[in-house]
């Protein structure tokens, strides 16, 4: 009964009939829901992959074998992540360390590619001059498939692995440019208005009204900019070789072990899913609402 | 000498069609401390006018002078109130006016910005509600923010560009009062230019008002007076004989049939049935 007190006395007395039935039913009817709900959810998820894993298996069965199937591969998988920190040399290291060095790759090549893209995305949206000089170069350079750079990074740099970061750097780089200037140019003449009526400085314009405004259009832009590196890093690693979850795929092709390389798709996918849910937060975070 | 002068002036603006004008031959002055109105229909550059005063554009023919100066871009010595509140949707209500007097008011202290900031949310009756975002209030609200805003930065000359044209008319009605309750706290020394296309506010705010004929290449149609004593209130002002005389006259300017006349209106009767 004493629960009821602040409750306007119309709902009060059916309240409190139904706290007297079952006292917690009511508290956790709401936790009850939210669960249920994402059981649902899941249950949907749970048929695509059953439907995915019986069509591997069809596959498997008419190529008689040729392709593993799900029971060979998941015996490899297991294997693989039972242990992945090994290191046996150069050429035997466990699949954690494979995928932290093509990581690290990817973001520094990333890193690198959004210092350059987002101040020339910055001038290119807010300078018509910029734009002009800029938007031709851009216009040729972001078709370009990123595995067309790698000769020129390994003549730049001299080393495979420079090499696979700077086509990271310049195949994330357009997502990102591109979107920035997209949000600067698109900045309202009302907010542009307040801050010529008032005087803003060029600092005050910049972090009050150009960077919140455009804030969201460049992190949807990193949010593609790095599914584009993580794309690139496996090609890039196929060709630089060495170390990396790339090469990891190109060293189990040669070992003829497809279960390996299935399970480094996995991988790969659960990876770039894991990065891409990373921005995706970020973009709900800074996204204001008018 | 007087205080803000409009000479000879034209703006016209480069389109892909050619030159298009918008407004031609405007003389107009103000005298210090009076609240004129520019009223007319859509399209008669009307804001245009408000504009050039603001330094937002720049006169094709003639020119603009404030206290002697022409005027060649946006100051501190104006505040404008824009059309559609034009508040940062990423900064609350208090952050909204505190930019704007901390990029207006350049030699004064951070103490002191902040006492600005505070006495003038006062003034709107809107410190409870400082913390608040533009889209968590009200539309009457986000105005009084905005007017605020102008008047924080304690500029000479205020101009609002159809500033309650977005409310509702109880809203308004009230607004008009805190507006002019602003205009009385700071002495009746600003200068209040203000765009509207409604005439019972430009009768019961103004000293004068200036009536647009239609654009393009829009003039002045005439300039009226209004003497209606101070200080104003709605119960009293609208009931007096000149508010109405006033309010006819700017009827039959801007409103070219007041009434359906009765031939009219029985054609359309006929074609009923």
């Amino acid at each position: 009964m004493k629960r009821a007190i602040d409750i306007p006395t119309a709902v009060a007395g059916e309240l409190t009939k139904e706290n007297n039935a079952s006292p917690s039913s009511s508290r956790w009817q709401p936790v009850l829901r939210k669960m249920a709900s994402v059981l649902v959810g899941l249950s949907y998820n749970l048929l695509g992959f059953v439907g995915l894993i019986g069509f591997w298996y069809f596959i498997s069965l008419i190529t008689k074998g040729e392709l593993p199937g799900p029971k060979a591969t998941s015996v490899v998988f297991l294997e693989l992540i039972s242990d992945p920190f090994y290191d046996y040399g150069p050429n035997e290291k466990g699949i954690a360390l494979q995928l932290f060095s093509s990581l690290s790759r990817v973001f520094t090549g990333f890193l690198l590619g959004s210092f350059i893209a987002i101040p020339i995305g910055v001038l290119m949206g807010s300078n018509s001059f910029c734009r002009k000089v800029f938007y031709p170069i851009v216009q040729i350079l972001k078709p370009v498939s990123p595995l067309a750079w790698f000769p020129i990074g390994l003549v730049a740099f001299q080393s495979a692995s420079h090499a696979t970061v700077f086509i990271i750097v310049i195949t994330s780089l357009w997502p990102t440019l591109i979107n920035t200037s997209f949000g600067v140019a698109s900045i309202p003449d009302d907010h542009k208005n307040v801050a010529k009526a008032f005087g803003f400085s060029r600092w005050k314009y910049l972090t009050k009204v150009l960077i919140p405004y455009s804030l969201p259009h460049m992190i949807t832009g990193l949010r593609l900019s790095i599914g584009v590196a993580w794309l690139v890093i496996v090609a890039g690693e196929m060709l630089s070789g060495g170390m990396g979850i790339g090469f990891f795929v190109w060293d189990s092709w040669n070992a003829l072990s497809l279960e390996r390389v299935i399970s480094a798709i996995l991988i790969i996918g659960l990876v770039g899913l894991l990065l891409d849910w990373g921005f995706s937060y970020l973009e709900k975070k800074v996204t204001y609402s008018i | 000498m007087s205080y803000l002068k409009i000479e000879n002036m034209e703006i016209a603006f480069h389109t892909l069609k050619g030159k298009f004008v918008a407004v031609n031959d405007i003389n107009l002055e103000v005298e210090k401390g009076q609240i004129i109105s520019i009223i007319g229909h859509s399209g008669c550059g009307k804001s245009t006018i408000m504009n050039a005063i603001g330094g937002m554009v720049f006169p094709t023919k003639g020119k603009v002078v404030l206290n002697g100066k022409e005027i060649k871009g946006p100051g501190p010595d104006r505040g404008i109130v824009f059309q559609n509140y034009s508040l940062l949707p990423w900064l609350t209500v208090y952050q909204n006016i505190f930019e704007a007097v901390d990029a207006a008011l350049k030699n004064k202290s951070k103490a002191e910005k902040h006492e600005v900031v505070e006495k003038y949310l006062k003034m709107v009756n809107l410190w409870e509600h400082r913390e608040k975002y533009p889209k968590q209030i009200s539309g009457g609200m986000k105005q009084r923010v905005a007017i605020a805003r102008a008047f924080a930065i304690d500029p000479e000359v205020l101009l609002l560009d159809e500033p309650f044209g977005a409310l509702d008319a109880l809203t308004k009605a009230s607004l008009h009062i805190e507006l002019l309750k602003l205009w009385n706290l700071t002495h009746r020394s600003k200068t209040i230019v203000m765009v509207t296309h409604d005439i019972e506010e430009a009768v019961f705010l103004s000293d004068r008002i200036v009536v647009m004929n239609n654009g393009p290449a829009a003039t002045i149609r005439e300039i009226e007076e209004v003497n209606l004593p101070r200080p104003r209130n709605k119960k009293d002002t609208v009931n007096l004989p000149e508010y109405r005389t006033i309010r006819e006259r700017l009827l039959s300017l801007l409103v070219e049939k007041v009434a359906l006349e009765e031939s009219e209106f029985y054609k359309e009767e006929e074609k009923a049935a």
